[in-house]
């Protein structure tokens, strides 16, 4: 069972996706074809890949800034939309860089309908630990 | 009372403010600095208006998507987190307050808020 598919189990649940750093869509899963498509799901991986880096320069200088820490690293950033919201996180990306490895694994993100969405079991799944291979 | 004063009633939320759109002005409560409080507002309002340009280009690309108009954004950090719906924001410290409980109230308590930014 991957991560993608535990997204998928979700309440409300409606995609859920890997991407590169850069927003390029890789694997992912569809519930409602009718309502997310490929399509939807390419330009939302390059619009939360911006984001993600945006909010993480922001945490950055907010903490230089302020002296308040607990703002960085980023671990999720959620878009909330009119219908659904979408959440995603590169914090499997920070632990493999904190390891050292070179070769980072894809960001990962999941879209779920406002009414039944569960951010907090949404980021309990996307800040799983994951062993690091050869940390 | 403002939704300001509810926001500071609930649990883990640590400051909670206001920002015009436009930029002009800014109001807020709770533990921050004046100029703190003015660069949050700043920060706020620069990604408000980003994720409603990403949501109108998505719209162009995929009409009737269901993510246009935005409502907010949340960016969830280790301890803290900082949450935004509308043209209102909150800090969030994030053992003693939930996230959920709070999208809820916040989405709620503005959804009579137009979605034009004026």
């Amino acid at each position: 069972m991957t991560t993608l598919d535990d997204l998928m189990k979700l309440p409300g649940a409606m995609a859920a996706f890997e991407f590169r750093g850069g927003g390029e869509l890789l694997e992912h899963r569809i519930a409602y074809p009718d309502r997310i498509n490929q399509s939807i799901l390419d330009l939302l991986a390059h619009m939360c890949a911006a984001n993600l880096s945006i909010a993480t320069m922001q945490a950055r200088g907010w903490e230089k800034m302020t002296g308040m820490e607990g703002f960085y690293p980023i671990q999720e950033f959620t878009l909330i939309g009119f219908d659904w919201s979408v959440v995603v996180s590169g914090l499997l990306r920070e632990q493999h860089k904190q390891a050292g490895k070179f070769s980072l694994p894809p960001l990962m993100g999941v879209v779920m309908a406002n009414e039944k969405a569960d951010y907090e079991a949404a980021f309990a799944i996307l800040e799983r630990k994951e062993p690091v291979q050869g940390a | 009372m403002s939704i300001v004063t509810d926001l500071l009633a609930k649990p883990g939320v640590v400051a909670a403010g206001e920002y015009a759109y436009r930029g002009d002005r800014f109001s807020y409560r709770g533990a921050l600095s004046e100029e703190h409080a003015r660069k949050a507002s700043i920060m706020c309002r620069a990604t408000t208006m980003s994720v409603n340009m990403e949501a109108s280009m998505l719209e162009a690309l995929e009409p009737l998507s269901g993510l246009p108009p935005p409502r907010g954004w949340l960016v969830h950090g280790p301890d803290y987190s900082v949450c935004v719906i509308a043209n209102v924001f909150c800090l969030i410290d994030n053992s003693k307050g939930s996230i959920n409980d709070l999208v809820g109230f916040m989405r709620q308590a503005l959804a009579h808020v137009p979605s034009d930014m004026i």
